[in-house]
């Protein structure tokens, strides 16, 4: 189905960690930062006349203050919204309306934030005065400009997300186009305007209702995410709890907007039927004179030494999950390819040792994943996933994938796993350069969290001097109790399924 | 490196002279001509007589084989649905005649080569992809995994038992419940109606398997397409030897499968859980391919709920901000009638309040032409978007095939959009009036009724589904 969703991305909805390089990449991105900080990458693809355009933004919600949580991903909506002239009638006549409708949201949070001494009569008067506000301002909108643009000029794929580390706007266009996403998107970064913030709000309530709150398997994984990180942000969810929902504010919004959105805390992309000499001079038209802004500052917080295992549990009207997860670092440290390594021994493929032990041999279970999460600018979980096979518990699942954790610290893995690895790195390189948008993301997203597209094409080299000693080493240091969390789905109606 | 210092100094030079132009106004932007016309395969017929279609495309060392078989659910007993599902499962996973499943599962990821197969419900796939240089072999295991599986006992024990943890847990997911139970209501007493049950799984035997496999998987009932880093005359050189050479076994005698049976009772089916957010799902049955309103159908699609400004986004979505996903859509069927379905899913006290919106914004659009531009809008974007159809050398020739394997007019793509481009107003009210049924809507709703805005008895007689 044509449907255009906004996602949030959520680390397990992503395939398995191990990133990928590409031959002749090095020779085929075409690199160039303007004066303002913008980064640009393009690479020259002429198998169809169409080309794909990401802007990355290297703020995400690990980026948002307490009182903020949700506010990146609800931002990313509201970037849908238009502009001073997008998306408007009458943006003189209108602005007045906007701000009348923020005052009017600003009373309303404010006396609901008294709780039970909150006057319920006011809060009822505020809420009618905010529908007849937005109503009124209905007049002067023209809804989703943005897209009708993109759509009556070909546009495909036409999306944002959202994840902790970072936010991404998307699209493909016919490669005469290019202009047009040109326009529009510094446009977005120059002039936006939030308006309809409070019904967008909504949307994103229904939103988490449908991912979340009415999904107990996602249920269980915020759950468990939240439950491995005590000070870092990298605990909260990224569309927020219902009730950081609920406090959010278009004035918030913009402040974040203001702190965030400039052209040197942006990449941009563009691959396909292009020139690049051409695209430099369009990107220097359309956004060179964007002021550059503050750096997104590193989050300074860092997580203490787990002293402890720690349990969740959900109880949900589903069948049994497990996950298990392992503090580690984040991607790019010294050591984390290792991880990539042994995520792809325990979990890629039939080959796969879990896949071998758990599902083939044991039966215990008939999915298991492993990947890194739930983000990878800063240090992050090594994460197991496994879905039990009636009548094996949650328990003997969690004993099974322990016991092959256990095996990495002993026994040697073998060379013929390594250069299995090594094999399909060569495949991947060569298989990401095969489309527009997929390309575009690597370089986006490497760019973005360790600092240079470049991470790509040297990380095969990396694996390459991965020895079976690195491994052992690395297990037995990082696959212990205290620095474990584990995480079980249990249905409701059949009691603890935990031991 | 080289490119990249070219390009710094290529940027410092145009420095200053582009900085003060002009900058258009997306309103109304002009662009220069784009003439796009579908990339030619080309078509060769084995040394059997099986079709080969083939793609040349030497941007990267990766090869991609398909065979497109004529087979699938629809073709599973009443007994033992899932049949189809298990077999296209096993055909690679249980091996093959010279390799244990796991020596095949071996020699493939090591390879970093892939070959995988399913069968959905009017078709199955088997897929092979590959590093260049590991092509023959890949080729020689693909071909083996056609003809010559081996449906490893223990394998497909594990299968089944995996399809039947698949069945406990289909009705964790409130979405999952809405969509299946839905298409089990406007395919009620058709194959394609039918879900597998735990009954139907077990009743299923390795020989079942076996002889699916023998009566479907024949080079006189399938299409190879070939796209990639290939040598033609070396490609169809090894075909004829894999697959060319594979003699079909008596004649291919396909089972007649009976037209779908229609079905316009109206009817209102609720399952119970315990969620704040309830799904909706509404429909009924669609068209076909051969239709001569599916061109106004396309459009139609676009304007109802296709689209992120088509009416039901629109005003659910957009204006009301009462759900996240809200749409509709003809799947036109290709061998049998189609279906039409809307979904949303809102919050439980309001319930209610959306499906009478979704019933009301289907209606509207029988009731009155749509404007101009809406019109103008739905047909641009479906023109203009077209070639995204082609972007990958795989998907051109997997679409011919298809073409071929569906039987459709052979200048159906040609022609396309000159054909979008001739719907007018009156073609779709005409199309809308005459496949949008309302009032034979049948309504799927899962959530949980204390927490609705209304009794769902208000819409019509409910009939409570009791998930298992």
């Amino acid at each position: 189905m044509k449907r255009l969703l906004y996602g949030v991305l959520i680390g397990l909805w992503l395939a398995a960690a191990v990133p990928l390089q590409a031959a002749g990449l090095d020779e085929k991105v075409i690199e160039h930062t303007f004066a303002n900080g913008l980064k640009l990458l393009m690479v020259e693809r002429h198998t169809s006349p169409t080309v794909s355009a990401w802007i990355r933004f290297k703020v995400g919600s690990v980026d948002e203050r307490s009182d903020e949580r949700g506010i990146a991903h609800l931002l990313e909506h509201m970037l849908f919204k238009g502009t001073t002239s997008l998306g408007t009638r009458d943006y003189a006549a209108e602005k007045p309306l906007l701000e009348s409708i923020e005052a009017t949201a600003q009373r309303l949070l404010a006396e609901r934030a008294k709780g039970i001494k909150a006057d319920t009569a006011l809060i009822k008067r505020l809420e009618q005065q905010l529908a007849d506000l937005e109503k009124q301002a209905q007049q002067y909108v023209v809804k989703d400009e943005f897209f009708d643009l993109y759509a009556r000029n070909g546009g495909s794929g036409y999306n944002a997300f959202t994840s902790k580390d970072g936010t991404t706007y998307l699209i493909s266009l016919p490669a005469n186009k290019l202009e047009l996403w040109a326009a529009i998107e510094s446009d977005r970064m120059r002039n936006p305007v939030l308006r309809e913030f409070y019904s967008e709000r909504s949307v994103v309530m229904e939103e988490r209702r449908r991912s979340y709150d009415a999904e107990p398997g996602a249920k269980l994984w915020e759950t468990f995410i939240a439950s491995a990180y005590n000070a870092h942000p990298y605990g909260q969810p990224i569309i927020g709890w219902m009730p950081d929902i609920e406090q959010l504010s278009r004035t918030k919004a913009e402040n974040f907007l203001k702190r965030f959105y400039a052209p040197n805390n942006a990449i941009i992309a563009v691959v396909g039927d292009i020139d690049p000499t051409a695209v430099i001079a369009l990107v220097r038209r359309y956004f060179g004179d964007l002021p550059p802004g503050t750096p997104v500052p590193e989050v300074a917080v860092q997580e203490e030494r787990q002293r402890g295992e720690r349990r969740v549990e959900v109880i949900g009207d589903a069948e049994p999950e497990v996950v298990i997860g392992f503090h580690k670092t984040a991607l790019g440290a010294t050591d984390d390819e290792l991880f990539d390594v042994l995520a792809a021994i325990l979990g890629q493929g039939r080959t796969s040792r879990l896949y071998r032990s758990l599902v083939l041999e044991k039966q215990l279970a008939t999915d298991v994943a492993v990947f890194d999460a739930p983000g990878s600018r800063y240090p992050n979980l090594f994460v197991l996933h496994a879905t039990p096979r009636a009548p094996h518990t949650t328990a003997e699942v969690e004993q099974a994938l322990l016991a092959e954790l256990e095996r990495l610290k002993t026994e040697p893995v073998t060379q013929r796993e390594l250069q299995q690895i090594l094999n399909r790195l060569e495949y991947e390189e060569a298989r990401r350069m095969g489309t527009n948008g997929g390309l575009a993301r690597n370089l986006t997203e490497y760019e973005a969290v360790t600092g240079s597209w470049r991470f790509l094409t040297s990380y095969r080299a990396k694996i390459e001097k991965v020895t079976p000693a690195d491994l052992q080493r690395v297990a037995r240091n990082y696959f212990t109790r205290e620095n474990r969390i584990v995480g079980t789905l249990v249905k409701k109606g059949t009691g603890r399924a935990a031991p | 490196m080289r490119i990249v210092i070219y390009a710094l100094l290529l940027g410092l030079l145009n420095l200053g002279c582009a900085w003060g132009a002009e900058r258009a106004n997306p309103r109304s932007m002009n662009f220069p001509p784009l003439s796009f016309t579908i990339p030619k395969t080309e078509r060769v017929l084995l040394k059997n007589g099986t079709p080969a279609y083939l793609l040349q495309d030497r941007e990267l060392p990766i090869v991609t084989v398909s065979a497109l078989i004529r087979t699938g659910s629809v073709y599973d007993p009443a007994a033992q649905s899932g049949l189809a599902q298990l077999t296209g499962s096993q055909l690679r996973g249980g091996g093959t005649t010279a390799l244990q499943p796991r020596q095949l599962d071996e020699e493939l990821e090591f390879m970093a080569s892939g070959v995988e197969s399913t069968f959905g419900s009017d078709n199955g796939m088997v897929t092979m992809t590959s590093l260049t240089r590991n092509l023959p072999r890949t080729l020689e295991l693909f071909s083996d995994v056609l003809f010559s599986p081996r449906f490893d006992e223990q394998r497909f024990e594990i299968a089944r038992r995996q399809a039947l943890e698949a069945l406990r847990r289909q009705n964790d997911d409130p979405k999952e419940v809405g969509d299946r139970e839905l298409t089990k209501a406007l395919y009620a007493g058709h194959p394609l109606g039918q879900i597998p049950t735990a009954a139907t799984l077990q009743a299923i035997k390795r020989s079942d398997l076996q002889a699916f496999h023998r009566r479907f998987v024949r080079p006189d009932n399938l299409i190879i397409t070939v796209s990639g880093d290939f040598d033609r005359s070396q490609i169809i050189h090894q075909l004829n030897r894999s697959v060319g050479s594979v003699r079909p076994v008596g004649a291919l005698a396909l089972p007649t499968i009976p037209a779908v049976p229609t079905n316009d009772k109206p009817a209102v089916l609720y399952a119970a859980k315990q969620v704040n957010q309830s799904v909706i799902r509404l429909g009924h049955l669609g068209i076909t391919k051969d239709d001569p309103d599916l061109y106004a159908i396309r459009v139609l699609d676009f304007i109802l709920g296709g689209s992120f400004t088509s009416r039901l986004m629109m005003e659910i979505r957009t204006n009301r901000g009462l759900a996240y996903n809200v749409g509709s859509h003809f799947d036109v069927g290709r061998r049998f009638t189609g279906s039409f379905m809307a979904e949303t899913e809102t919050r439980a006290d309001a319930t209610l309040k959306v499906i009478d919106l979704m019933t009301g914004i289907i209606k509207g659009i029988r009731s009155e032409p749509v404007s101009e531009q809406e019109l103008k809008l739905a047909k641009e974007s479906i023109i203009n978007s077209f070639l995204f159809g082609f972007t990958s050398p795989a998907s051109i020739v997997l679409q011919q095939a298809r073409l071929e394997f569906y039987g459709y007019q052979p200048d159906y793509l040609d022609r396309y959009r000159e054909r979008i481009a001739a719907v007018t107003r009156e073609d779709l009210l005409r199309a809308a009036r005459r496949h949008l049924r309302p009032e034979t809507f049948k309504l799927v709703v899962v959530g949980d009724a204390k927490a609705f805005d209304r009794p769902l008895s208000s819409i019509g007689t409910v009939q409570q589904l009791v998930l298992q």
